[in-house]
């Protein structure tokens, strides 16, 4: 069993660790001079405590979980790039727009049928729409079917 | 006697008609979400605290209604394990050894009433002890200092793996990392600028919320995605009822016992609900011994768990409502409510905001009855919704989430925000590295510093005010045998849960 994932994580860790420290050097001084504990104190004591850590994870690595191969892989990315592009579309399209969407797009690929997956996306968003806008009176982007 | 005119007066606010209706919803909603594989109680309270938000409500019924839904959530991880042998949440998986096989034998709907009975006594339990227990601790912990509270909250990240926790060293930089995005924005004591890049956003530092929404709900989505379960499993139907009095006697002295341990197991640092239904569930096994039909669908062996569980699940909100340390992740998930309702939890909590505080524990007894009635005859309900399958569900619920997150302050960067941590949580569950300890590291990270500073400024910059009073020195053995033992115990305890769960399967 490899063990490359503790090690990699573990190694960005320290980088993560060490920059972190090296930002905390960088503060300006505060108003008044400097205290006893000043704004950097607790970033350092942090920064070494997970620098002991990553160095504890590389050293001693735990055995990988399989990462999902070439399919599902693309899968989740299909999954990830629908969700930003969900965020992105979200007040240019409207809220029932994008919902449908994103909704649908995802039931889809998560194995339901393409009508049913955006039937699902349609009524969940009118139905949230519906209660956000009337029920709570908190208005969501309408987007494109303002010009009505 | 002042608890019990406190209490009298938690009354007062738990029954005021919205506030009763807000935990009739919650408890309603819990139980869903506690029945749903895959939506653990932690992540369906973090989808809901955007929503208490923008629907404007005032402190106590959020936190009313929020804790209705932790409650519910304990109920409703038995209807899965119970009809799909799937546990609902980690802490029903003990539930399935007896529930299923009784479910099997065409006794589901017995199962059923017997685990909400037992989850009913074992929360009244738990909820007496801890309104006996939490105004002494309160009282007690006023004593504490800077010092002691920055050995205790390395105590509540040193145990927060729990014994049975894999790999202590993971929990460690878990918190740090947490911590160090804490740490983001402008400082709070000198106005200096902390890791912003010069991005207006990041001046306020990052909203926990988002970033809880974030590591659970979307996290859960992409884990659904990847296992390819969309379709979801074959479920059992439900009998008509026939349960006879002297059948729900006979469980009586089980959930009493269950109850009582749970409770305890709750309030320990490092213990939590899992650990307390899988030692009541084993508990009562001995005790019984032959008497018992343990594993074939013995009733009694669906009720220990499941009083274990409930009553470990009220234990849990002591160190939560008195110290302002919670013991695990849903219960650090309603700190982030109060932490966000700018009401700083901790003893003086139970002086300044008497009625929240003991509000909240009314309406924790009073939810417990109405979860009692809602379970018994809705049970069909639930069981209906538990068929949609994750394919339409967890979308639409990732919707939820979505919309939460945008209401609270109209700007899509948050969105973008969440779909990070989303990822993040995801890459980091796949190395094992705990989610609930980067989330309490964000919500103490700013109170931690604080005390640090307080105490240093006491001592005028002498490190060994830390562990100078006899407290804190107990404090700091305590946060190191908490990290110590799951090293040395942690194998065992793991090997039996292990053993148990394949018993399952």
């Amino acid at each position: 069993m490899s063990k490359f994932n503790d090690r990699i994580f573990g190694l960005v860790m320290l980088v993560v660790a060490i920059a972190y420290y090296y930002g905390a050097t960088q503060f300006p001084a505060p108003f008044g001079g400097a205290e006893a504990v000043g704004p950097e104190t607790f970033p350092k004591l942090l920064a070494i405590v997970l620098g002991i850590c990553s160095l504890y994870m590389m050293v001693k690595p735990d055995p990988d979980n399989a990462w999902p191969v070439a399919r599902t892989f693309a899968e989740l990315g299909i999954a990830i790039v629908a969700l930003i592009v969900y965020a992105l579309l979200m007040e240019p399209l409207g809220f029932i727009l994008s919902t449908t969407l994103a909704v649908g797009t995802l039931c889809w690929r998560m194995g339901a049928k393409p009508l049913r997956g955006y039937l699902t996306g349609l009524v969940s968003g009118v139905v949230v729409f519906l209660l956000f806008t009337y029920g709570l009176e908190l208005p969501l982007p309408l987007g494109l079917m303002e010009m009505h | 006697m002042d608890t019990l005119h406190y209490l009298s007066l938690g009354f007062g606010v738990a029954l005021q008609p919205e506030n009763l209706m807000f935990a009739l919803i919650g408890c309603f909603i819990g139980t869903l979400i506690g029945a749903l594989p895959g939506l653990g109680p932690a992540n369906g309270v973090a989808i809901l605290i955007p929503l208490a938000f923008t629907l404007g409500l005032r402190p106590e019924t959020a936190l009313i209604m929020l804790t209705a839904v932790y409650a519910g959530a304990m109920y409703g991880g038995r209807i899965s394990s119970i009809l799909l042998n799937i546990p609902g949440d980690e802490p029903a998986m003990m539930t399935c050894l007896d529930g299923y096989p009784m479910a099997r034998q065409g006794k589901a709907a017995e199962a059923l009433a017997v685990s909400a009975i037992a989850s009913f006594m074992g929360s009244l339990i738990a909820t007496v002890g801890l309104i006996l227990l939490a105004p002494l601790l309160a009282r007690f912990a006023l004593t504490f200092g800077p010092a002691e509270y920055f050995a205790l909250f390395v105590l509540a990240f040193a145990t927060l793996g729990g014994i049975t926790g894999k790999n202590p060293m993971k929990t460690l930089m878990a918190a740090a990392i947490g911590l160090i995005i804490a740490t983001v924005g402008i400082d709070l004591s000198t106005g200096t600028q902390r890791y912003t890049f010069g991005v207006l956003e990041l001046y306020e530092g990052v909203d926990f919320i988002i970033a809880i929404v974030g590591l659970f709900a979307i996290s859960e989505l992409l884990f659904f995605i990847e296992e390819k379960a969309g379709a979801g499993r074959e479920m059992i139907k439900v009998n008509p009822l026939k349960l006879k009095w002297r059948e729900i006697a006979s469980i009586f002295p089980t959930t009493l016992r269950g109850g009582v341990l749970g409770f305890i197991a709750g309030v320990l640092p490092g213990a939590g609900a899992s650990l307390g239904s899988f030692i009541t569930y084993t508990l009562e096994k001995k005790i019984l011994g032959k008497r018992g039909d343990f594993g074939n669908g013995d009733p009694r062996g669906v009720a220990a768990p499941e009083a274990g569980n409930n009553g470990a699940s009220s234990g849990a909100l002591v160190p939560m409502l008195t110290l302002g340390v919670p013991g695990s992740g849903t219960t650090a998930v309603l700190l982030a409510m109060l932490v966000s309702l700018n009401i700083t939890p901790g003893p003086l909590m139970f002086t300044q905001n008497a009625e929240l505080v003991w509000g909240v524990i009314a309406a924790l007894l009073v939810g417990n009855l109405i979860l009692l009635l809602l379970n018994i005859p809705l049970v069909g309900v639930f069981v209906k919704i538990l068929s949609v399958p994750p394919m339409y569900l967890l979308p639409v619920v990732t919707m939820v989430a979505f919309v939460g997150i945008y209401s609270i302050s109209h700007s899509t960067f948050d969105l973008y925000f969440m779909i990070a941590f989303g990822v993040a949580g995801y890459i980091l569950r796949k190395l094992e590295i705990p989610l609930v300890p980067v989330i309490l590291g964000l919500l103490l990270g700013p109170e931690m510093e604080k005390n640090l500073r307080h105490a240093m400024q006491i001592s005028d910059g002498d490190w060994s005010i830390l562990w100078s009073s006899g407290l804190s020195i107990g404090l700091w053995l305590v946060a190191i045998i908490g990290l110590l033992l799951p090293v040395v115990v942690g194998p065992i305890l793991r090997r039996r849960m292990q053993a148990a769960k394949e018993k399952v399967g």
